[in-house]
């Protein structure tokens, strides 16, 4: 689905990521940790194609129009009502669509809203359904939760992989929570300057009895130290 | 109703300084009301009204047809900007009233050359306006627009006209002020309308009262016109969508 060999990203002053490689399959769920800085959101804008790499290639098997990206903010335009963020750039057609997946997110009464009149975790739905109504078959999502509180956090997270699941996408999610990246990753990847360093599979994702287990914290301590403490 | 306070203390003040000096050139605020009442009622200024009204709508709708494209134009290419900005800079701060000899030489001496003085002076605040206000845009918004894969068609509709929608108001607002003054001045050359040819015509017949009536009239014009942007700009912008 997804293939970086050797990408590099530089900027005018320092170097993102380099030497970097990654293959994700169809319908895995790959969750990034790391540490800020460590060039985790140009990682996915490079695949996204709103950066350019510097050295190496990206290919994506179905191109990229097939895939999506989520912002860490929601980047909702606040002139355009809930449906028409929704449908931004879109050609007309999509309408019941976009009113379908509003009304999956529990805001079907809140389609003719503007942005303003929504909650933080509201807006973030919209962002979700404005990434999904494209139809990807590649989600990308840049820690899209940070600014939510746990319990939002924890609603959105149990949305979107409901969401990528029943929709059969394709989902690489970086973040900086390892809980989050628990959760929502069949395989967990740690990233540092020096690339992934640590790679594992995660069988229990996407399963929400999951996070009160030991098995569930013992991974998180498992991670929290390879990371080397806090995120 | 909020303009009521202000009308209050502007008329209220003018009754003091008029009961101070005891002059005719400062009448009565009665006076002065009656005679607008009797003049409006007998149609005699509504002319001078309608001729100022329509140079200066259509010298705003000149200069945005022009400061629109120039200000998103220059504040979407740095290149066109490093070319824009100076001659922008170098002419702003000329007093275009100094150019109505040269614009009747040019334009003639009927409306043309009013209506296109007061496009020139609206013009080059509005262009700056409109280009600060594209170089403002949030960069999220424009790699949202990348992401989707927007055309550059779109990425105009969408986001940077409704972005700058507020900004070209705010420059309306402003430019309201000085297009009045100019447009007093320029209705004192070969004119037979207008509020200025009304104002000064009656200062040289020393009917003071009549000349205040139409300097209230101008006065009233220009908060018509601020009210009008007001309605626009709420029409145009909703609360919720600010």
């Amino acid at each position: 689905m997804v293939r970086l060999i050797d990408a590099q990203v530089s900027y005018a002053d320092h170097i993102a990521f380099s030497g970097f490689s990654l293959e994700v399959k169809k319908h895995e769920s790959v969750s990034i940790i790391g540490r800020s800085g460590c060039g985790k959101t140009s990682l996915l804008y490079a695949i996204a194609g709103l950066i350019p790499l510097s050295k190496g290639t990206v290919a994506l098997a179905e191109g990229s129009e097939s895939c999506s990206i989520m912002f860490q903010q929601d980047r909702l335009l606040p002139w355009r009502k809930v449906i028409d963020n929704v449908l931004l750039g879109m050609k007309p057609g999509h309408e019941t669509h976009a009113m379908e997946l509003l009304g999956e997110m529990g805001l079907g009464h809140k389609a003719h809203d503007y942005p303003k009149q929504l909650s933080g975790g509201e807006r973030q739905r919209v962002a979700l359904a404005r990434s999904l109504v494209r139809k990807p078959r590649l989600l990308l999502l840049d820690e899209p939760l940070a600014s939510l509180d746990e319990q939002n956090r924890e609603r959105m997270q149990e949305v979107i992989a409901s969401v990528v699941e029943d929709h059969g996408i394709t989902l690489i999610l970086v973040t900086h929570n390892i809980q989050e990246a628990i959760f929502m990753g069949s395989r967990i990847l740690l990233m540092t300057d020096e690339g992934i360093t640590f790679e594992r599979k995660n069988p229990y994702h996407r399963l929400p009895e999951f996070r009160t287990t030991d098995e569930f914290f013992a991974l998180e301590r498992e991670l929290r130290s390879r990371l080397g403490g806090t995120a | 109703m909020r303009y009521v306070h202000p009308v209050l203390i502007v008329v209220l003040s003018w009754y003091v300084l008029a009961l101070a000096l005891q002059s005719p050139i400062v009448p009565y605020p009665h006076l002065v009301f009656s005679h607008l009442a009797e003049s409006l009622i007998a149609g005699t200024t509504f002319m001078h009204l309608f001729h100022s009204l329509y140079r200066i709508l259509t010298g705003m709708a000149f200069a945005l047809t022009f400061a629109i494209p120039t200000g998103m134009l220059a504040g979407r290419f740095k290149k066109l900007d490093h070319m824009v900005s100076p001659v922008l800079y170098l002419l702003y701060p000329l007093p275009k009233i100094a150019f109505l000899p040269v614009f009747m030489v040019l334009f003639g001496i009927g409306d043309l050359s009013k209506i296109i003085l007061i496009a020139v002076i609206i013009f080059f605040p509005a262009a700056i306006t409109i280009r600060d206000g594209i170089r403002e845009i949030p960069t999220q918004y424009l790699e949202l627009a990348r992401a989707f894969h927007l055309k550059p068609a779109e990425v105009i509709r969408e986001i940077l006209w409704p972005a700058v929608l507020p900004r070209i108001f705010s420059s309306l607002r402003i430019t309201v002020g000085i297009s009045l003054s100019v447009l007093f001045i320029s209705e004192n050359y070969a004119a037979r309308f207008g509020l200025g040819y009304y104002i000064m015509n009656n200062w040289v017949m020393a009917q003071y009262v009549g000349m205040y009536s139409g300097i209230v009239l101008l006065s009233l014009l220009g908060l018509g016109l601020y009210a009008l942007i007001d309605f626009c700009e709420r029409l145009a912008i909703p609360d919720a969508a600010r």
